[in-house]
């Protein structure tokens, strides 16, 4: 292995362990006091816990860029910070338009798979001009969630993806930093985060779950801020995606017999039914990002 | 644009320094006086949800405020011929500066929202003034939209009183509404805050209402495009 990159595994290593440390260590001690999982417990005050630990666990990993910069004294060039629209408008409207798109897909797919028998007015009879104003003014207030998806995407695309794609081939390296982030949510995954604890083969079924997912979200999110070289279009869509997915859809436009329905549904399986259509955008995502390299073969 | 931008912080860098501690200070009274008084504070009795409202408000008051001060740098001769002859451009100088504010009122809405995220949990989740952030970034968004082109036209004095005057046209027209329209939710209320946000939340106004930040996102935009037309318009003049 060359100098060059020994010196880069070195700082990734450090950045992992900035980045892994805080929620491992935190969540344990949380459980511990509370006596119950964070995310799933019944203590009133654990849900305020659980929301400050996910507004500041996200912004660690750009904590974590930042310390081992400064560290391992790599200096501030390529950190994804500078805004590049020219040539690039393409990826950040897809960064603003797929997730919002994905959202209302997967609410039509619940309808479709998990309430058959029930029309489509009838499962979400609240899609009115109050409740457009509603997703609107959430979709508006997104802009303060912007901030923590900006501390992951800051740490994960912004500081991770480069050093892997340093190391690796590209289809490695998103496969690897995908699974990687997957891991960084297990302490949140096993404290109930996203799956709740109730569920077949918990803790494992939902980290590996989680790993998954990453994988699939890590495809697009590295595609769009490779091909733009900023970090804010890949925020954007984390930004998005934690604020105004098909299961949020569903609180604001569901009647209560389709949120019920939907609550009776195994976590697992209300999973694989809501990353349809992120796995479709993920596969599109990964031939793009890889094609530049079949190109340069072919040309070699 | 990146030489640009750092020409705009080092050249504001006092404001830019004024701004950050206004917005602290803020900040800092709302976090005390919350950890102070718990959840008494946003009873109805106290009104202390208008307060941290207004210290908000307050903090996204300054960088408008000293905006100003980032046009008046660059209000000769010299000034405009020096951007003319950059490689950007009229556009780039007046982009950055574009950029510039906005970046501030970024740095704002962050402290702010970190702010709220800890009062939030001081309160035990009685409280958050996320939307509430928003919308206040967008009107501040937007006022700045509506002075820029004018400051650039007429010089930082003329297009502060052009901003005021606007102002003062959409305070007259909240007055006209107040003395002549149908009220009754308010004058009907013993708590006129909770009436006024249980009429926004109303199916009537909520709509128009969500659309008003992708307006002020637009406006900016808007504006940049104009401020660069009439900066050159400006500069092309002042060579004659």
């Amino acid at each position: 292995m060359s100098s060059k990159k020994k010196l880069t595994v070195k700082r990734l290593v450090i950045f992992l362990v900035i980045s892994f440390l805080p929620l491992s260590m935190l969540i344990p001690i949380l459980w511990a006091v509370y006596g119950e999982p964070l995310y799933s417990g019944k203590n009133e005050q654990l849900a305020v816990i659980s929301y400050l630990t996910g507004v500041f666990g996200m912004m660690v990993p750009a904590v974590a860029h930042l310390i081992t910069r400064l560290v391992t004294k790599e200096g501030f060039d390529n950190t994804y910070l500078g805004v590049h629209f020219k040539g690039k408008e393409g990826y950040w409207f897809a960064a603003m338009a797929v997730k919002l798109i994905e959202g209302w897909a997967g609410l039509f797919l619940l309808w479709a798979v998990f309430m058959k028998g029930t029309a489509f007015n009838e499962a979400y009879p609240n899609i009115n001009m109050q409740n457009m104003g509603a997703y609107l003014l959430q979709l508006a207030a997104s802009i303060i969630i912007f901030f923590p998806a900006f501390g992951e995407e800051w740490g994960w695309r912004g500081y991770m993806m480069p050093k892997l794609l340093e190391l690796m081939p590209k289809p490695a390296a998103v496969i690897v930093g995908g699974i990687i982030w997957g891991l960084w949510h297990a302490p949140l995954t096993i404290a109930g985060h996203n799956f709740g604890t109730d569920y077949p083969g918990y803790p494992f079924t939902g980290i590996l779950m989680m790993c998954l997912f990453c994988v699939l979200m890590n495809c697009f999110l590295t595609l769009v801020t490779e091909k733009t070289r900023s970090i804010y279009p890949a925020s954007f869509i984390h930004m998005i995606n934690n604020s105004l997915g098909a299961a949020i859809l569903l609180t604001v436009f569901g009647s209560e017999t389709a949120i019920k329905k939907v609550q009776e549904l195994n976590s697992i399986e209300l999973f694989f039914a809501m990353t349809c259509f992120t796995a479709m955008t993920a596969v599109i995502s990964f031939v793009l990002f890889i094609k530049k390299d079949k190109s340069k073969i072919e040309s070699i | 644009m990146r030489g640009l931008l750092y020409k705009n912080f080092r050249i504001n860098l006092s404001s830019f320094r004024l701004n950050i501690i206004v917005t602290l200070i803020c900040c800092g009274i709302a976090v005390i006086c919350c950890a102070l008084n718990g959840k008494d504070l946003i009873s109805e009795e106290n009104g202390g949800t208008l307060m941290l409202l207004l210290l908000y408000y307050f903090a996204f008051m300054m960088p408008s405020l000293t905006s100003n001060l980032l046009f008046e740098a660059d209000e000769n001769k010299t000034a405009s011929a020096f951007a003319m002859s950059l490689p950007q451009g009229g556009k780039g100088h007046i982009e950055s500066k574009y950029w510039y504010i906005l970046i501030q009122f970024l740095i704002v809405l962050f402290i702010s929202f970190l702010t709220d995220t800890v009062i939030y949990g001081i309160l035990g989740g009685a409280f958050s003034a996320t939307a509430l952030l928003a919308m206040i970034f967008s009107w501040r968004l937007l006022l700045s939209a509506i002075e820029i082109p004018f400051v650039i036209r007429f010089g930082s004095q003329k297009g502060i009183a052009i901003k005021g005057l606007v102002i003062a046209f959409i305070a007259m027209i909240l007055l006209i509404y107040l003395m002549f329209g149908n009220i009754s939710w308010l004058i009907n209320s013993d708590d006129p805050l909770k009436a006024l946000m249980n009429w926004l939340n109303c199916g009537k106004v909520l709509f128009p209402i969500s659309l008003f930040p992708f307006i002020s996102c637009g406006a900016y935009r808007l504006s940049c495009k104009i401020s660069v037309k009439v900066f050159r318009e400006g500069a092309e003049n002042y060579e004659q």
